[in-house]
């Protein structure tokens, strides 16, 4: 080191391997440009950097947004009795460093009994002993319901990162990288990719604003998926279950994985031996997942403590209707009793079609034709009937042709058709298809002009359609900054036309009718913003805005159901010559395992 | 040559959302005094400005800044009538906190208009540095902290201060970057600190000749004297006029105020006061005589009259001198050498002295050697040494402002991201010296950006776990202590490559 010359030289910017979906070459000269905002933020990263540098400068970024949008409100903000799902979290963490685990499914359930899986309630127990650590007033027992303090605050929310942290964000890296090795995308176009997932509006406001603990169920989910990619179905299984036993609205991916887990069992021939170990593990996980709960009941009633402290003991409605009745001194009888109530509580079968106004048909249909005066039991055999003849076909067809590359697309498009169709449908939902269907950036031409055009459009409509429920937790100016950042960085509608109207409009990828379709809708939703900022809604429609939203939201997400059903169909090679198509597909196959 | 990417527009959008989103973030009472400031320059006839004293924060900038206070006041009429009221004191509503934070992201346009020129007055060889350069200042922590989380209009004021850097680069801008710089004087009266070397180039390239040393340019002497008599005159005459100007005076300079400031700035007087300190826990076994009543001040940290326990104590005298005196020598090499690269030199090196021996220095005067130094720190490698353990100190000795914890993440994470990119980005552009560099300072700065990794964590979560409220002023000490070192060793390096290059 005893020379003064710098210890590495900057290489020169000869090599141009990207595509032209995020450069744009240059007329004339041998240089480009980026497409759009987000290429140009990382075009110094283009050649020659290490993603050990440029990972974690990624990583701070998202991070410090994610930070910063924590800074504003929460659910629930100082509105007694029953405050809003921070609260909700907290009085888990409450209960959970408190009671004895039999108890947890059973506490004064009225008031935020616990109703998630147990993964959620071992998380919160966690989260619960640690914070109790740093100020026990904050889980205290009854007395600290409603608790409000700014450094509570800031506890949670740093509980949501650090959970993201350790779960969603090596789960998108991982994901994304496998997707782009897969399917040839080159590594920078890969982290462009993985900067436009990361910074997901709609996920960052439900969970860093608004207060959820998505990004773990989603993580475990691109976990699975990464998993099924590699080829490790049991390992996906694994994660798949840990995302269900996290939050059950996983459920909506339930129908894709299924379907792709019983082809890759049947075709190319079918293999008993596969179907065995997925089976097993499957269970496994389950149990796994269960046993903390189970055991730790069957040991509390060994030691005497009740489930419950109310005199009477609470059957659920499920137990109680068992063709044969169950014998309360058996020591069985805690595990079941315990694994109905949580079932029960988990799935709100006695809840109404949807609770929100939340973008989907039953709600939209509720708008011009009355859903009150038809028997719950009646709407929710139709409901789900609908669910499966909508989901049915991706189902199909993911079973038959169970290439990887696919299995993102099949989740969008099962996904879609839950949020649609299937009764107790939350607004926030939403994320479920939009996940799928983002990560689908990194894939192949994933930043092209198609797939950008048509996945940043379903973002777009989609965390428009949460406007009404951030607005209640006074989030506008996030919603505002996140949306218009996200599109900015993207060259979307409404910061840049350039995919409608400039120079990567003339290539024909986009048809006349997506662009007219797309712009209507962007136009729609600006107006939208414009009427329901300035002009009051009549009297007789308080909720005019909302229905308008709803109305739009479902005609959009309706077209993104179609669209990724067509586009699987499509990509599926079933349109084509199949034999042909098939032979081609596993000749590349081979020649990739020499 | 291709286009830089990511432009400086691109930057501005996306660093504009992240301060957008720190709106409710912490705000220090520095919020309060300027929404008093609106409340008065719009309720008070200009006559009565600098006698105002119903809140506690009166006004203490100088007159030009009490019109731009005008200006945003005529603004906020608009949104939210209750902001200008004077007895209305510590009026936070969010429409007040959305105003006055958004006056401060739109006045910092004038910033980036002049990074914007600063890239374009480079030469076509250095674009590419002069472009990280501007990002660097552009995207600054310590903008980020003290003017969008803390809240200042440091962004503003330093826009006005590299506008008038760059055009004192060419021969015609000469004249107009005089009278920038002393209407900048008339904003905020703290640059008078780098007034000397104005003075000096000035008076070398503009009023002197250049055949000889002595050759006076009489014409060039009278534009600029006429130029500074009217805009001194423009913003002062009222003033004096009315025979306010003593009035004016004692607001702007406070002299009552202690040697350190509050957080102790990381300069020469808070190692003296460190020393002293140490003294104080052996000066028993030694057999020093201690001044009993000196004992708890500094450590309580409050703005006043410092006195030393066993050092002798410093005067506002002293203090005067020894920033001139160590300003002396770079005045010379400037006079000697009159090149804009010097004069910037010199810029930075007035800022050295007056913010190491300066009296009551905030510590957020670092901004007044890290930003005309960026614009140096990458000549050469050897620069770029020196800039180096400024960089970590300048914004470590800054994370005392902000004690909350919600803003402990963005402090240290920005800071820590910023430090990464950019010192990572000038290693790789800065071209190699002609020069041979010492390489103990590489060694030292490596140690050094090390060592801030214990001490932050032991300043911001340790001290707090072990002794809890006690002991306050250990981790200030600590922080400003180290800071201290850091900045008095890139001063040293600093000055080495300025008499050698």
């Amino acid at each position: 080191m005893a020379s003064h010359k710098p210890r590495r030289r900057r290489k020169e910017d000869t090599s141009d391997a990207t595509s032209r979906d995020v450069a744009r070459p240059n007329p004339g000269t041998s240089s480009s440009s980026p497409q759009f905002p987000l290429a140009s933020f990382l075009w110094p990263a283009k050649n020659s950097v290490s993603q050990w540098v440029t990972l974690p400068l990624i990583l701070m970024v998202v991070g410090l947004f994610r930070w910063a949008t924590g800074f504003w409100g929460y659910s629930g903000f100082s509105i007694p009795p029953m405050y809003g799902d921070l609260e909700a979290q907290r009085h888990w963490m409450e209960i959970t460093t408190h009671l004895p685990i039999s108890q947890w499914y059973f506490y004064d359930l009225p008031y935020w009994g616990l109703d998630y899986p147990p993964l959620t309630a071992y998380h919160s127990w966690l989260l619960g002993k640690i914070g109790s650590i740093i100020d026990p007033r904050w889980f205290a027992l009854d007395t600290s319901r409603g608790f409000e303090d700014q450094l509570l605050k800031v506890y949670m929310r740093a509980t949501v990162l650090v959970s993201e942290y350790l779960v969603y964000i090596p789960a998108a890296i991982i994901l994304n990288r496998k997707l782009g090795r897969m399917l040839g995308v080159n590594n920078w176009e890969s982290l462009v990719a993985l900067v436009a997932i990361l910074m997901q509006p709609a996920t960052i406001l439900i969970d860093h604003a608004h207060f959820q603990y998505n990004t773990v169920m989603l993580g475990f989910t691109l976990a699975s998926i990464s998993s099924m990619l590699a080829g490790r179905a049991l390992w996906g299984c694994v994660f798949f279950v840990a995302a269900l036993c996290y939050k059950q609205m996983a459920l909506y991916y339930a129908p894709a994985i299924f379907a792709y887990l019983i082809g890759i069992c049947m075709v190319p021939k079918p293999n008993v031996g596969r179907f065995l170990a997925i089976a097993i593990v499957t269970i496994l996980s389950f149990a796994i997942s269960f046993a903390p709960l189970l055991l730790g009941s069957i040991l509390d009633q060994y030691r005497g403590i009740p489930v419950s402290t109310t005199k009477e003991t609470p059957s659920p409605p499920s137990i109680t209707s068992l063709p044969f009745a169950v014998n309360e001194k058996s020591w069985y009888f805690p595990s079941s009793l315990q694994l109905t109530q949580s079932i029960h509580r988990i799935f709100p079968f006695a809840r109404g079609l949807f609770e929100d106004k939340v973008a989907n048909m039953w709600c939209a249909v509720h708008t011009f034709h009355k859903l009150h005066n038809y028997r719950l039991g009646q709407m929710q055999r139709i409901s789900t009937v609908i669910t499966l003849i909508t989901i049915w076909p991706s189902m199909m067809i993911i079973s038959l042709f169970p290439y990887r590359e696919l299995l993102p697309w099949a989740m969008a498009s099962t996904a879609w058709g839950f949020f649609l169709c299937s009764f107790q449908v939350h607004e926030k939902s939403v994320l479920l298809p939009l996940l799928p269907m983002t990560i689908l950036l990194g894939s192949e031409r994933g930043l092209g002009t198609e797939l950008r055009a048509w996945i940043g459009w379903a973002n777009m409509l989609g965390v428009w359609t949460l406007f009404p429920l951030l607005k209640r937790d006074e989030l506008r100016m996030p919603y505002g900054v996140l949306t218009l950042l996200w599109a900015y960085l993207l060259g979307l509608p409404p910061t840049s036309f350039s995919l409608y109207f400039g120079r990567q409009s003339k290539n024909g990828e986009l048809k006349v009718l997506t662009k007219m379709l797309h712009l209507a809708f962007y136009a729609a939703m600006m107006a939208w913003h414009a009427g329901e900022a300035f002009v009051p809604p009549p009297e007789d429609k308080p909720d005019l805005w909302v229905v308008l939203n709803v109305l739009i939201g479902f005609a959009g997400f309706g077209v993104c159901f179609l669209w990724c059903s067509w586009q699987l169909i499509l990509r599926s090679g079933l349109m084509e010559d199949y034999f042909g198509v098939r032979m081609k597909i596993e000749a590349a196959d081979r020649k990739k395992k020499q | 040559m291709a286009e830089l990417y990511p432009s400086i527009a691109q930057c501005a959008v996306v660093a504009t959302a992240f301060k957008v989103l720190l709106f409710p973030a912490y705000r220090s009472t520095d919020f309060e005094v300027h929404r008093n400031w609106l409340a008065l320059t719009y309720s008070l006839p200009i006559k009565e400005w600098y006698y105002e004293k119903t809140s506690e924060w009166t006004l203490d900038y100088p007159p030009a800044f009490a019109y731009f206070e005008w200006l945003l006041a005529q603004m906020a009429h608009f949104i939210d009538p209750n902001i200008l009221k004077i007895e209305n004191m510590g009026y936070d509503r969010w429409q007040a906190v959305y105003f006055q934070r958004t006056t401060v992201i739109l006045a910092e346009l004038l910033l980036i208009y002049a990074l914007n020129c600063y890239i374009r007055s480079s030469s076509q060889p250095a674009k590419q540095t002069s472009y990280a350069a501007a990002l660097s200042i552009l995207l600054s922590p310590a903008l980020l902290i003290i003017d969008h989380i803390h809240f200042q209009y440091n962004g503003f004021l330093y826009g006005v201060l590299l506008l008038s850097l760059v055009c004192a680069r060419k021969q015609s801008g000469q004249l107009f970057s005089g009278l920038m710089f002393a209407l900048l004087l008339c904003l905020k009266h703290i640059y008078l600190y780098l007034a000397p070397a104005y003075f000096v180039y000035l008076l070398r390239v503009y009023c002197l000749g250049s055949k000889t040393r002595l050759d006076i340019h009489l014409v060039n002497s009278l534009k600029l004297g006429s130029g500074l008599v009217i805009v001194f005159g423009l913003i002062f005459g009222p003033f004096i006029y009315w025979r306010q100007l003593d009035q004016l005076l004692s607001r702007l300079f406070p002299f009552g105020r202690g040697l350190c400031h509050a957080y102790w700035a990381p300069n020469i007087w808070s190692l003296y006061s460190f020393t002293d300190r140490v003294l104080l826990l052996v000066a028993p076994r030694l057999g020093f005589v201690i001044d009993q009543d000196a004992v708890h001040s500094v450590t309580r940290g409050l703005v006043g009259n410092t006195s030393f326990a066993c050092l002798p104590t410093i005067s506002p005298r002293t203090t005067f001198l020894l920033s001139l005196v160590s300003q002396m020598p770079s005045l010379v090499k400037l006079f000697l050498q009159p090149s804009w690269e010097t004069f910037v030199g010199a810029v930075t090196l007035c800022g050295y002295s007056s913010f190491l021996f300066g009296w009551h220095v905030h510590e957020k005067a670092i901004l007044l050697v890290v930003i005309p130094f960026s614009l140096l720190a990458l000549k050469d490698r050897r620069y770029l040494g020196a800039f180096r353990p400024l960089a970590v100190a300048g914004h470590v000795s800054l994370f005392p402002l902000l004690f909350t914890a919600a803003e402990f993440p963005i402090k240290t994470v920005y800071t820590v991201f910023w430090l990464l990119l950019f010192l990572l980005v000038f290693d790789r552009l800065a071209p190699v010296p002609s020069r041979p560099r010492v390489f103990l300072l590489d060694r030292f700065s490596l140690l050094y950006t090390t060592v801030s990794i214990p001490l932050i964590v032991y300043c911001s979560l340790a001290h707090q776990f072990v002794f809890g409220e006690r002991y306050g002023f250990i981790p200030l000490m600590f922080t400003s202590s180290y800071s201290a070192i850091g900045v008095v060793g890139s001063w040293i390096g600093f000055l080495v490559v300025y008499f050698t290059s």
